[in-house]
């Protein structure tokens, strides 16, 4: 089966609308998961698992569980004691159709459902759960998302540094790339060295990511982008430090970076090569 | 700062890359793991480097003399002990490795020729081992070629990897562009090289059928050692000088060379190179239940710190060493009786009656002894139409005079007996002599006894065995380096037929256990060798 089609129906079945939880809060979830999305990261732990020669079936929760994650940040992200946007996908952001109370909620439970999926995962042993497990904690907690989030909360755009940038943007972006590449392969079995390299690539791919997205929220129309732009504008980004047209270059570079880390894989890689290029050539 | 302006592009690249990014080239060899920290990367590379030294040197024993690898246990044994003696030296090109890359401004080119540098030596120890061994080459010794081809790649690989990592702990910084090429070239090249340097070494041919036109006069041939020419063409010591003046001679500079040396020269007609043997000695690593010449690279090792170690012990040369025919060989071979007594690197052979150096020496207490013993032997060699004694009396006496002089008194009355026997027709008498042991080289002379007036012609070692044969009546081989001489013996009666070759000598290695090695190289000590 394609990935993309695939990745939707394993999401669909993952938030069923008639959960015990209530049809609010199942709607919400369902909402917050199955609105129109690039599924990036899903697709890239698919390609990390298919580089390490594992079936689809077997990466798929690690697929699941990223997007739940990655979609719960998005709800959270939106909140009004956060970015306040109200947007999100061509949509109205959760918090604006369901409310605050029952956005905050329905991200928790998809994080718990996150870790739930990797927990139950079919088709990997037992240590790979648990280490699957660790890996998508770490993307999530306070060296993750959280950290990065509560950074980027606190940070003084007027002073902050490429370090500092870098740091919250790792935390953010970059950690969810990570544990989506470094899970699929892990799922398959893959080694330490390829781990390593997998890493390198994970990392350079994130923050070529993000600086796109930087871009397109300076450059971007809301129509096209599906959310709010010059949002950020409050916020120091990739592209305001170092200039657009640095910017692009940067980007480049550094999925050239990502792209040569796989070099050693062959054609085995050359679909998160393609997923790279995916990320340079994206308008939204 | 994101108040000001934006940050310079190479600004920008350079706190990224401080920052883990922007750079995907990661080395993906065994020393991988050492780019997070670790720097002790010396011992792996040094193991790596030894062991594939070590195979390059057994693939040139290999190349060079494949018999050794009949003698099963032995490539694996001398493979083990190159690679704990190759360690040490490897430990120390790591280190000075190590030491350059610590202080590496640019990785990539100092890893890339710290790779080219591994592999070369490891190819060096190949070529260079086979081609000085000095025998006829093979074409399937290019198959070593691949065994070698791996080890030097992985040593390139493994010398590369730690120069990185070494480099990288100490700037952080990796190369831009993979060289895997270029020691894939190396390898293609070295391989090139070897097949170039193998084919000019010609193979080993079998004996070809050869037609003799039988002499009447037995060849008679008397080689004495320790006795120096005086001057171009003179006898040094006055009272054989009174035997042998008067008859035709060649005489020849004779560099210092080992004895086994220079008398298989006059016995098989070429140079050392061809014929293979060079020394007193063979080496047997402690375990190997073969001996073998130490290969080009391992010298240090096998003739020196391994004996010092009592990890190495010697063996005598013997005809196994031997790959060109003698005279006496070639003559049996066409069908002539022959022989020979008390010659270096001699051996048995079908159709030749032949009593070895090591037969006479291994008896022999004293230089008379040595004579003696070969002397009594000779009459076995009465009927044979070419026949051959070498005499080691005067160079085994050379520290005292009296018994030298008497002992030369004593072979000048055996020499008196055989050249009246040539003067009466019966036989063509060749006495050689020459001082091997002379440190500055010596005059050596041909001086032929077979009824030809005096002269005196310019010679060289190799010509005494085709003279010989020819003499005999057994065409000329062309790819010899002597050639017969005519002005040394009566008109008309050297063969004047030539053939391409007689071909190699190919006859398995001659067994000999370490006890009985070891007996007969103290014995050779006591008379005076390999001091």
């Amino acid at each position: 089966m394609e990935a993309r089609p695939a990745v939707e129906e394993a999401l669909a079945r993952a938030v069923p609308e008639g959960t015990p939880a209530g049809p609010a809060l199942a709607r919400a979830m369902s909402e917050a998961v199955l609105s129109p999305g690039k599924r990036l990261r899903p697709l890239v732990a698919l390609a990390a698992g298919a580089m390490a020669r594992a079936p689809q079936r077997a990466v798929m929760p690690v697929a699941v569980a990223v997007e739940l994650v990655h979609a719960a940040s998005l709800v959270l992200d939106d909140l009004p004691s956060m970015d306040n946007a109200r947007r999100r996908r061509g949509r109205p952001a959760l918090h604006v159709t369901h409310g605050v109370s029952t956005a905050e909620l329905a991200s928790v439970a998809l994080l718990s459902r996150a870790f739930e999926t990797l927990a139950f995962a079919p088709e990997v042993p037992a240590g790979g759960r648990a280490r699957l497990v660790s890996e998508l904690s770490r993307a999530v907690g306070a060296e993750g998302c959280c950290g990065g989030q509560a950074a980027d909360l606190s940070a003084d755009p007027a002073r902050l540094t490429l370090e500092e940038l870098e740091s919250i943007h790792a935390r953010k972006t970059g950690a969810l790339f990570v544990a989506a590449v470094r899970g699929g392969a892990i799922a398959g079995g893959a080694s330490d060295s390829d781990l390593d390299l997998l890493t390198v690539f994970a990392r350079n791919l994130g923050l070529a990511f993000q600086i796109t997205d930087d871009l397109l929220d300076l450059e971007g129309s809301p129509e096209v982008m599906g959310k709010d732009t010059l949002r950020d504008g409050h916020r120091a980004n990739f592209a305001t430090l170092f200039g657009a047209e640095a910017a692009r270059r940067l980007v480049d570079e550094l999925l050239e970076a990502a792209v040569s880390a796989l070099s050693s894989f062959r054609s085995r890689a050359a679909v998160l090569a393609d997923l790279a290029r995916v990320v340079r050539d994206r308008r939204s | 700062m994101t108040g000001g302006d934006p940050l310079d592009l190479e600004e920008a690249r350079r706190k990224l890359r401080d920052l883990g990014y922007l750079d995907g080239r990661v080395e993906r060899y065994v020393f991988s793991r050492v780019f997070e920290g670790r720097r002790g990367v010396l011992v792996p590379v040094a193991i790596a480097l030894a062991a594939a030294c070590a195979v390059g040197c057994v693939a040139a024993v290999l190349s060079a003399e494949p018999e050794f690898l009949r003698s099963g246990s032995g490539p694996l044994v001398l493979l083990v002990h190159l690679s704990l003696a190759f360690f040490f030296p490897a430990a120390l090109a790591a280190a000075a490795g190590a030491a350059i890359a610590d202080r590496s401004r640019s990785a990539g080119p100092g890893a890339a020729a710290c790779g080219l540098l591994a592999a070369s030596a490891v190819f060096l120890l190949w070529i260079g081992g086979a081609w000085g061994l000095g025998r006829a080459l093979r074409g399937s010794a290019l198959l070593w070629g691949f065994p070698v081809a791996i080890a030097a790649l992985g040593a390139a690989r493994s010398a590369r990897a730690a120069y990185l990592a070494r480099a990288y702990a100490h700037s952080g910084a990796l190369p831009r562009a993979r060289r895997h090429g270029a020691l894939f070239g190396i390898a293609a090249a070295a391989l090139v090289v070897a097949a170039a340097v193998f084919a000019s070494r010609p193979e080993d041919v079998a004996s070809p059928p050869l037609h003799v036109a039988p002499r009447h006069e037995r060849v008679v041939v008397v080689a004495i050692d320790g006795i120096a020419g005086a001057a171009a063409g003179a006898i040094g010591d006055p009272a054989l000088a009174r035997v042998l003046e008067g008859a035709p001679a060649g005489w020849w500079r004779q560099e210092p060379a080992a004895p086994p040396e220079v008398w298989t020269t006059a016995a098989t007609g070429v140079d050392s190179v061809r014929h293979g043997v060079r020394a007193l000695e063979r080496v047997r690593p402690a375990g190997s239940p073969a001996a073998l010449r130490a290969p080009f690279g391992s010298r240090w090792y096998l003739r020196l710190v391994g004996p010092a170690l009592s990890l190495v012990s010697s063996a005598p040369v013997s005809a196994a060493d031997r790959r060109a025919l003698t005279f006496w060989e070639v003559a049996a071979s066409a069908g002539l009786p022959s022989g020979a007594i008390g010659w270096w690197a001699s051996g048995p052979w079908p159709g030749a009656v032949v009593v070895d150096n090591r037969q006479v020496l291994s008896l022999a207490r004293t230089g008379e002894e040595a004579d003696a013993i070969a002397l009594e032997r000779w009459p076995a060699l009465r009927g044979a139409a070419i026949a051959a004694l070498y005499l080691p009396g005067p160079d085994i006496l050379r520290r005292d005079r009296a018994r030298r002089a008497a002992e030369i008194e004593r072979i000048g009355r055996f020499l008196s007996d055989e050249i009246r026997a040539a003067r009466a027709g019966e036989i063509a008498l060749v006495v050689l002599t020459a001082d091997t042991h002379a440190p500055a080289g010596s005059l050596a002379r041909a001086t032929v006894f077979d009824g030809r007036s005096s002269a005196l012609v310019r010679i060289q070692a190799a010509d005494v065995a085709p003279s010989v044969l020819a003499r005999a009546g057994i065409p000329a081989a062309e790819d010899l380096r002597g050639h017969a001489v005519p002005a040394l013996f009566r008109e008309g009666s050297l063969e004047k037929a030539t053939v391409a070759t007689y071909g190699s000598r190919i006859a398995p290695a001659a067994g000999s256990s370490v006890t009985t090695d070891r007996e007969y190289l103290r014995r050779l000590k006591a008379l005076g060798y390999l001091n």
